[in-house]
């Protein structure tokens, strides 16, 4: 081979928002590549759907910021997200997060109390998520508001999962309450605890793009139809000697100088073969969940955009109303609450027709709403198996791994949300996903430049 | 001569605004890795509904505007009233004759030592205020030109009686080893490349011709205080590059000049429109961020003074930089030092 001939293309599995943003960026570099969508459309859990009624729905209350949209040449059609808050549903009453709930003097007391003895009593860094956040937020918090929702977010009990879901929420207090002034000086929501790539300031705001949050899949698709192929699932990728050299699609044999998967990453021990280290990722799971969006009559049915259901009467852990921030989601006089679920694949929640869900759904929020039922004009029920990644103990090491060290294959790529295996919302997969493809392009640049 | 450069840009896409933009790699190291630091509007022209992006190189630390505007935007961008085409005496009365006097010590200043027939170039002169200055103040012998890409600009210097090259530097074609002294007042930070276009001044200089830099200084107290938004500095989406001491050094050297003189100096404009861009941007009534533009003598004279209390230390608002073509110069990092 000589060294003029273009390199063999990096293959792209996914077309999500991180096999978009990686395509992008290597094509903007003069990078070949090919992109392998499964599904017959682009943006993966970043899709929008759009009703005859004038509903829009996305996988829950999604909006970027107008940092991200910048990025992509996207401001001039976002639309300001004025307002986000969350409260906690307590004994009937709905306590603000997080600022509210410093308010509550037996969540500030035994929060002082763990401090204290805790710093008489030198323990261990904690190893478990129950032990993680009886350590921070006190007995009492923990074990009304934060364990509760974690356990019925995941369906597994807080001393299974590691303490790193707990590192997850956002930073210092000081900086919240001055951020969520700024947002209400500004009338924008600013962006609190969202993106963990880029630091938060109030001039970073969460922003919609006019027509739903696909978008910023389309826009980062522009020009790229030469590469992108629709319809066709990457069904292998072989690895020699410690590098991936094909991939399988419409069982062709397809050379690759590099793979970038975004692919949930404990299916892609399946998809590799001709090396096992990938096996240890096998057993990462993902909690599956429902999404059942209930069109109503109304609107401000709740008294904040998301409510959070930590007591055990309810079925559900939260329920959003995007219309309170996003008011464009709905027609006038309307709204949409939307009710998340956590359940298994083949459950009876899963398994139940629409109808069901959104009847035991209205059920269930009835001491929110009380006239829902009557209220319940349509709804649009989604169902993901891959709904969050799961931070079990059993497999945490590995998980830290994956994070450091990759996937073991030098030129295959594990990225996004599911292949990074991290709660990554949008802005976020977008940083990372850059930052984790520089490298390769530094790799490839040379013989592209050459040929 | 139209320079070949390293940088790459994609295909140019219409942003959301309907401008075409493009996205760019450093325009100082050419790597394609940055940090977002602000996001903000064109608060001054509202030239376009788009938002903007400065970002910071990882590797070389320099400030550029990515995505950008592509040169086919420039027209949109530059609207008919831009302040450096339209200084007209008429409009801006006592401050067209304050900004005068004090730009004419500077000119003189860094004319100091030019022969009798020096040949000097104003590099982005707009409509020929600093020549103008220059045929004032300066010696009878010097032959005075300009360059400047817009056409706008190039009729009003003309019209002055002004021999001005239309086009870019690049393109205009300078005869080479020429002049005695080249300016940039307020230019680098406009130019798509500026590594292209100091190559192209540095041709045109004769073999110990000099180069002043005059550009925003990114290392101030309103940049630290205004810099994830609201800078004046950022101009959006004008700048397309910011620098400090050191980048601006390590500009210079990249570009083949040595750094003989460098220094900050002051200025009202950044800290003064920080504020209004805040302002702006906060839906404040018009007769509050009147009173801080171009044409108030007020606004002027009291953030001249908050200023000149910052160049005392070094961190006035705008870098001066007198580039010798030789390039032994040594390249500065950190601070300048104080003016003058
Ligand atoms: C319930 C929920 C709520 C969320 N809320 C927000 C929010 O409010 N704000 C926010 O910013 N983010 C939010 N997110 C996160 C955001 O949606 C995701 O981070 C982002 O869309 C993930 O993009 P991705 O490309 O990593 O993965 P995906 O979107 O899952 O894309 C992966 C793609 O790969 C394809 N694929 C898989 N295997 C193959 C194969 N073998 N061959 C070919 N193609 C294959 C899939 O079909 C899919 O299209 C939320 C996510 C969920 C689940
Ligand atoms: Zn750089």
């Amino acid at each position: 081979m000589s060294a003029r001939t273009q390199p063999a293309p990096v293959v792209i599995v996914g077309g999500g928002l991180a096999g978009l943003t990686a395509a992008h960026a290597l094509r903007h570099h003069g990078i070949p590549f090919r992109l392998f969508e499964a599904s017959d459309r682009l943006a993966g859990l970043a899709r929008s759907f759009r009703d005859a009624d004038g509903f829009s729905h996305d996988f829950g209350a999604h909006f970027i910021t107008n940092r991200l949209a910048a990025a992509l040449g996207m401001g001039a059609e976002c639309r300001t997200v004025q307002h986000y808050g969350e409260v906690v549903r307590l004994g009937g009453e709905d306590i603000s997060y997080p600022l509210g709930l410093l308010g509550v003097p037996r969540f500030d007391l035994s929060a002082a109390w763990t401090r204290l003895r805790d710093a008489v009593r030198s323990t261990a860094s904690p190893n478990d998520a129950a032990t993680w956040f009886r350590h921070n937020f006190g007995r009492a918090l923990a074990d009304e508001v934060a364990l509760p929702l974690l356990e019925a977010w995941s369906g597994q009990a807080a001393e299974r999962l590691a303490p790193a879901v707990g590192e997850k929420l956002p930073g210092g207090l000081l900086e919240t309450l001055w951020l969520k002034l700024a947002g209400r000086l500004t009338d924008r929501a600013v962006a609190i605890g969202y993106c963990g790539a880029l630091p938060q300031s109030a001039s970073v705001w969460h922003v919609y793009p006019e027509h739903g949050v696909g978008a910023i899949c389309a826009r980062l698709a522009e020009g790229l139809d030469d590469a992108v192929t629709l319809g066709t699932r990457v069904q292998r990728i072989r690895v020699e000697g410690g590098r991936a050299v094909s991939v399988r699609v419409e069982d062709d044999e397809l050379p690759v100088s590099a793979v970038i998967s975004t692919a949930p990453i404990h299916v892609l021990p399946r998809l590799v073969e001709g090396t096992d280290a990938l096996e240890r990722f096998a057993r990462f799971r993902f909690r599956p969940m429902i999404l059942a969006n209930l069109n109503l009559e109304g609107r401000h049915l709740l008294s904040d955009t998301v409510v959070w259901l930590p007591e055990r009467g309810f079925a559900s852990y939260r329920v959003t109303e995007a219309p309170i921030s996003m008011p464009w989601l709905a027609p006038e006089g309307k709204t949409t609450l939307t009710v998340d679920i956590g359940c298994e694949v083949g459950d009876d929640w899963w398994t139940a027709s629409d109808a069901a869900i959104a009847a035991r759904c209205l059920e269930d929020i009835a001491p929110l709403v009380p006239d829902a039922a009557r209220r319940h004009r349509s709804h649009r029920v989604l169902r993901t198996p891959i709904g969050y990644p799961l931070f079990m103990r059993d497999y945490e090491s590995d998980r830290l791994r994956l994070a450091i060290d990759g996937t073991g294959v030098d030129n295959l790529l594990s990225v996004g949300r599911n292949g990074a295996f991290d709660h990554l919302l949008m802005e976020d997969v977008y940083c990372r996903t850059l930052a984790q493809v520089q490298p390769l392009i530094d790799e490839l640049l040379p013989a592209v430049r050459a040929a | 001569m139209n320079v070949p450069s390293e940088q790459t840009p994609t295909a140019s896409t219409l942003s959301a605004g309907g401008l075409p933009i493009e996205e760019v790699d450093c325009p100082l190291c050419g790597r394609d890795d940055a940090e977002p630091i602000a996001v903000g509007e064109d608060f001054e022209y509202h030239t376009t509904r788009d938002s903007w992006r400065m970002v910071r190189c990882r590797r070389c630390r320099l400030l550029y505007l990515n995505p950008r505007p592509a040169p086919a935007a420039l027209d949109a961008i530059y609207p008919d009233d831009y302040h450096a085409f339209a200084f007209e005496p008429a409009r801006f009365g006592l401050i067209h004759a304050v900004r005068t006097r004090l730009e004419a010590r500077r000119l003189r200043r860094w004319c100091r030592g030019l022969p009798k027939r020096a040949r000097v170039v104003d590099v982005g002169c707009g409509d020929g205020f600093h020549l103008q200055i220059l045929r004032r103040y300066g010696r009878p012998g010097w032959q005075l030109e300009g360059v400047d890409p817009s056409p706008r600009a190039v009729t009003a210097a003309r019209r002055a009686g002004l021999n001005i090259h239309a086009g870019t530097v690049e393109q205009v074609g300078l005869p080479p080893a020429s002049y005695d002294l080249a300016l940039m007042i307020m230019t680098l930070e406009h130019v798509p490349d500026p590594l292209a276009s100091l190559a192209a001044v540095r041709r045109a200089l004769k073999p110990r011709g000099r180069l002043v830099v005059v550009t925003d200084n990114a290392d101030t107290l309103d940049f630290r205080l205004f810099g994830r938004r609201h800078w004046g500095g950022y101009h959006f989406p004008r700048h397309f590059h910011l620098f400090d001491a050191a980048t601006l050094g390590a500009t210079a050297a990249a570009a083949g000049f040595g750094v003989r003189r460098a220094e900050t100096a002051v200025s009202p404009i950044n800290a003064m429109y920080s504020l209004r861009n805040l302002l702006v941007d906060l839906g404040a009534p018009a007769k509050v961020h009147d009173r801080l533009t171009l044409d108030s003598p007020v606004g002027l004279g009291l953030f001249t003074v908050l200023d000149a209390l910052q160049a005392a230390r070094g961190e006035g608002s705008v870098l001066c930089a007198t580039l010798e073509r030789s390039g032994r110069g040594r390249v500065l990092r950190g601070r300048f030092g104080g003016a003058r």
